[in-house]
C-alpha cells in the first residue's frame, strides 16, 4: 500500500483528501504545515507527498525545492486552487501539477501516473 | 503788329487758340502760362518768329536758341516728373505690398501678392510670372506656380475684369488667393514640371542668377547662339527675366517674368524695380515655409501629446484592471477551497449512498452546483489572468500540434476526421503562448460540439500578408448570425460567467494581444474560426 503525504493548511481539505484518498487504497498521513510535513518526513516514509501552493507560514514551493534537495526519491504533485503557479518555473520540480477541484479524479489519476512511473523506474533500476 | 500766334495777347477768346483743350480754359486768361505751355510749341508761332526775323526784329536769331533750350529743359523736366511718378507709384506699391509681406505667415497668402504685384498693371506689370523654389531635400529648383494669362483672350478677359473693378492690389491679391489660386497652381502644370534643375547645375541659368544674386535678362533668346534656347522653348517667348529670390544668403528660389502677350521689351527701370521687389518676397517666402514647417511640427508635438495622454490614461486604466483582477483572483481563491470542500464531501456522501436513497438527488445537485462554480470561477480567474499577456516569439505549428495532441481523446470519442493542414516555414508569431493555446483548445472545442460523429475538423494554418492565420472549419450545421454574434460578443460586454463565454473570451484575448477572431458560417454547412496573429511588433 503505497502511503501519501498530504500537506494543506484546511482542516477540512485534509478531511477530504484522507477519505477520498483511502477509498482508493492509499495510507494517507495529512500535515497541516510545512514544519509539520517536514517533522513527518523525518520521521517517516513516504511513496508521494501531496502539497498545498500556499501555506500559512511557507511556501509550498519553498517546501517542495526542500522536499527535492533533500529526499530525491519523493515524487510530489502540487495541488492548488491557483492554476497560475503552472508556469513558475519552481512549479516544475514538481511531478504532477493538479486544479483544486471537488472532483478529485484528476489528482487520483495524477498520484496513480507518478506512482506507475516511480514504479517502472524502480524496476529498471533494479 | 497783327502776330497768328495768340502769345502777344494778354487775354484771347475761346476759339483764339487751336490747342487749348477742354480743361485746360483757365489758360485764355493767363498770358505767361498760355505762352510757356502753348505757344513755345505752336507751328503758329514759328510762322511769326519766320516773319521777325525777315522783317530783321534784333531778338529773332536769339530766341530759337532760348526756344530750343526751353524745349530740352522742359523735355528733361517731364521725363523728370514721369520717373519721380513712376517712382512714387512704385514706392507706394512696394509699402503696400511690403505690409503684407512682413506680415504673412500664409504661404499662400504671400505667393498671391507676390505674383499678383508683378502680373497686375497696379504693379510691375508683367504679362506672366513663374515662382520656381529651392528644394534642399533633392538639391533641385523646382517650378512651383504660374501666374498669368495662357493666350490673348484670356488676357483680354482678365485685363479687362481688372480695368472694370476698382481694387488696390492688396484687394486683388486677396481674391486671386481665393479665386485663382488653385487653378493657376494647375494651370501652368506643363511648362512648370519642365523647370526642375538640379542645384549643382552650376552652367544654368537659374544657377547663375542665384550665384550672382542678380537678375538676369535674356533678350532675343531664341536667335542668339550663347543663351540657352531650350528654356526660351519652353516658356515660348525669346524675351524674359530671371530674378533670384535670396532670403539672408540662402536661395529660397527664382522668380521669372515675361511679356509673352504684349511683348513689351523689359526695360532696365522694369528689372531694377524687381530687383528691389525680390528681397521683401524671399524673405516672406522663406519665413511663411518656415513657419509652415514649423505648424508641422507642432502638429506631431500636438499628435505626440494626445498619443501620450492616452497612454497615461490606458495605464490608469490597466492599473484598475489590475486592481480588479486583483480582488477577483484573491476573491475566486478563497472561494475555491470552501467550494472543493463541499463539492468533495457531497461527492463523498454521494458514493456512499443506497442507490434508491431519496436524498441522493439533493447530494446530486451539490455536486452538479458546485462544479457549475467552479467552472465559473475558473473561467473568472482566466479572464484575469487574460489581462496581463507574456508576449514572446512562438511558433504557432509547434503550439497547435500540442494543442491538438491534448484534445486527441476527446477528437476520437466524438468520432470525428482531423485533418492538419500546417504549412511549413511560418514566420513566428508575437503571442502569449498559454493564451493562445487557451483559445485553439476553445475554438476546436467548439467546433467539436457542433460535430456529428463522421464530420470533419480541419486546422490549417498559413502565411498571410501581415502575419499569420490559422483556419479551423467544421462540417457542422451552419450557425446563425444572431449565434455568431452572442458567440464572440466582447467579453466585457456579455459577461455572463459559466454561460459557454469561451469564445468571448477567446476575443477579447486575441484582440488584447493584437489579433483577431473572426467566425463565419457556410450556408451549404460548416463554420469558419479564423485566428490572424501577428508576426510583428504592435502596441497592445
Amino acid at each position: 500500500m503505497a502511503k501519501l503525504l498530504v500537506v494543506d493548511d484546511e482542516a477540512n481539505i485534509r478531511l477530504l483528501y484522507s477519505q477520498e484518498l483511502s477509498d482508493e487504497g492509499y495510507d494517507v498521513v495529512t500535515a497541516a504545515s510545512a514544519i509539520e510535513a517536514a517533522e513527518k518526513l523525518q520521521s517517516e516514509t513516504f511513496d508521494l507527498a501531496v502539497l498545498d501552493i500556499k501555506l500559512k507560514n511557507e511556501s509550498g514551493i519553498d517546501l517542495l525545492q526542500r522536499i527535492v534537495k533533500e529526499r530525491q526519491n519523493l515524487p510530489v504533485i502540487l495541488c492548488t486552487a491557483f492554476s497560475c503557479y503552472k508556469d513558475d518555473f519552481s512549479a516544475w520540480l514538481a511531478e504532477g501539477y493538479v486544479v483544486k477541484s471537488s472532483d478529485m479524479q484528476e489528482l487520483k489519476d495524477e498520484i496513480k501516473r507518478v506512482l506507475a512511473k516511480r514504479q517502472k523506474a524502480a524496476a529498471t533500476a533494479s | 503788329m497783327d502776330w497768328e500766334c495768340c502769345w502777344s495777347r494778354e487775354e484771347i477768346a475761346a476759339d483764339a487758340c487751336p490747342y487749348i483743350g477742354e480743361g485746360e480754359e483757365d489758360l485764355y486768361g493767363s498770358q505767361r502760362r498760355r505762352v510757356v505751355e502753348k505757344c513755345v510749341e505752336c507751328p503758329r508761332f514759328k510762322n511769326d518768329l519766320a516773319r521777325m526775323k525777315a522783317e530783321g526784329h534784333p531778338l529773332s536769331d536769339l530766341l530759337p536758341y532760348i526756344l530750343a533750350e526751353f524745349q530740352e529743359q522742359k523735355s528733361q523736366m517731364g521725363a523728370m516728373l514721369s520717373f519721380l511718378n513712376s517712382k512714387t507709384r512704385e514706392i507706394k506699391f512696394l509699402r503696400e505690398v511690403s505690409l503684407v509681406l512682413q506680415t504673412s505667415i500664409d504661404i499662400d497668402e504671400v505667393l498671391s501678392v507676390a505674383m499678383t504685384a508683378i502680373t497686375a498693371g497696379k504693379g510691375f506689370g508683367m504679362n506672366r510670372a513663374f515662382l520656381l523654389m529651392t528644394d534642399k531635400e533633392r538639391r533641385n529648383i523646382k517650378g512651383y506656380l504660374g501666374v498669368g494669362p495662357r493666350d490673348y483672350e484670356e488676357a483680354w478677359r482678365t485685363w479687362e475684369d481688372i480695368s472694370r473693378s476698382n481694387f488696390t492690389l492688396k484687394e486683388l491679391a486677396k481674391n486671386f488667393q481665393k479665386t485663382k489660386l488653385t487653378s493657376e497652381k494647375v494651370k501652368f502644370h506643363d511648362i512648370l514640371e519642365q523647370l526642375t534643375v538640379p542645384l549643382a547645375d552650376q552652367g544654368h541659368i537659374f544657377n547663375r542668377a542665384l550665384q550672382g544674386k542678380k537678375p538676369i535678362l535674356v533678350e532675343n533668346a531664341l536667335n542668339n547662339p550663347d543663351l540657352d534656347r531650350g528654356l526660351a522653348r519652353i516658356l515660348g517667348v525669346d524675351c524674359f527675366l530671371v530674378m533670384p529670390l535670396i532670403s539672408r544668403n540662402r536661395r529660397v528660389g527664382i522668380i521669372i517674368a515675361d511679356n509673352c502677350i504684349t511683348h513689351k521689351p523689359i526695360t532696365l527701370q522694369d528689372m531694377q524695380s524687381l530687383e528691389t521687389f525680390a528681397f521683401p518676397v524671399a524673405f516672406a517666402l522663406e519665413r511663411a515655409s518656415l513657419y509652415d514647417r514649423l505648424q508641422e511640427e507642432v502638429t506631431k508635438l500636438k499628435l505626440a501629446n494626445q498619443k501620450l495622454f492616452e497612454q497615461q490614461a490606458l495605464i490608469v486604466k490597466m492599473e484598475k484592471m489590475a486592481l480588479v483582477g486583483k480582488i477577483t483572483s484573491s476573491i475566486a481563491h478563497s472561494i475555491r477551497n470552501p467550494l472543493m470542500v463541499i463539492g468533495g464531501f457531497a461527492r463523498t456522501l454521494l458514493k456512499a449512498s443506497a442507490e434508491d436513497d431519496e436524498k441522493r438527488s439533493y447530494l446530486e445537485s451539490i455536486v452538479r452546483e458546485a462544479r457549475q462554480l467552479e467552472t465559473v470561477l475558473s473561467e473568472v480567474l482566466d479572464y484575469s489572468e487574460s489581462l496581463f499577456p507574456v508576449m514572446d516569439f512562438w511558433d504557432l505549428n509547434e503550439l497547435v500540434s500540442a494543442t491538438l495532441a491534448d484534445l486527441s481523446e476527446g477528437i476520437e470519442q466524438a468520432g470525428v476526421v482531423l485533418v492538419s493542414e500546417l504549412s511549413p516555414d511560418l514566420p513566428m508569431v508575437k503571442i502569449d503562448y498559454k493564451q493562445i493555446g487557451y483559445c485553439i483548445k476553445t475554438i476546436v472545442s467548439t467546433a467539436l460540439s457542433h460535430l456529428a460523429p463522421g464530420g470533419e475538423l480541419r486546422v490549417a494554418s498559413q502565411k498571410d500578408a501581415s502575419g499569420v492565420l490559422l483556419v479551423i472549419t467544421d462540417t457542422g450545421p451552419p450557425m446563425s448570425e444572431e449565434d455568431q454574434e452572442s458567440l464572440t460578443a466582447p467579453f466585457f460586454q456579455t459577461q455572463e460567467m459559466g454561460a459557454g463565454v469561451g469564445l468571448s473570451l477567446c476575443r477579447t484575448i486575441l484582440e488584447r494581444q493584437g489579433s483577431s477572431l473572426t467566425l463565419a458560417a457556410s450556408p451549404a454547412g460548416g463554420n469558419t474560426y479564423q485566428i490572424k496573429l501577428l508576426t510583428r511588433k504592435e502596441s497592445i
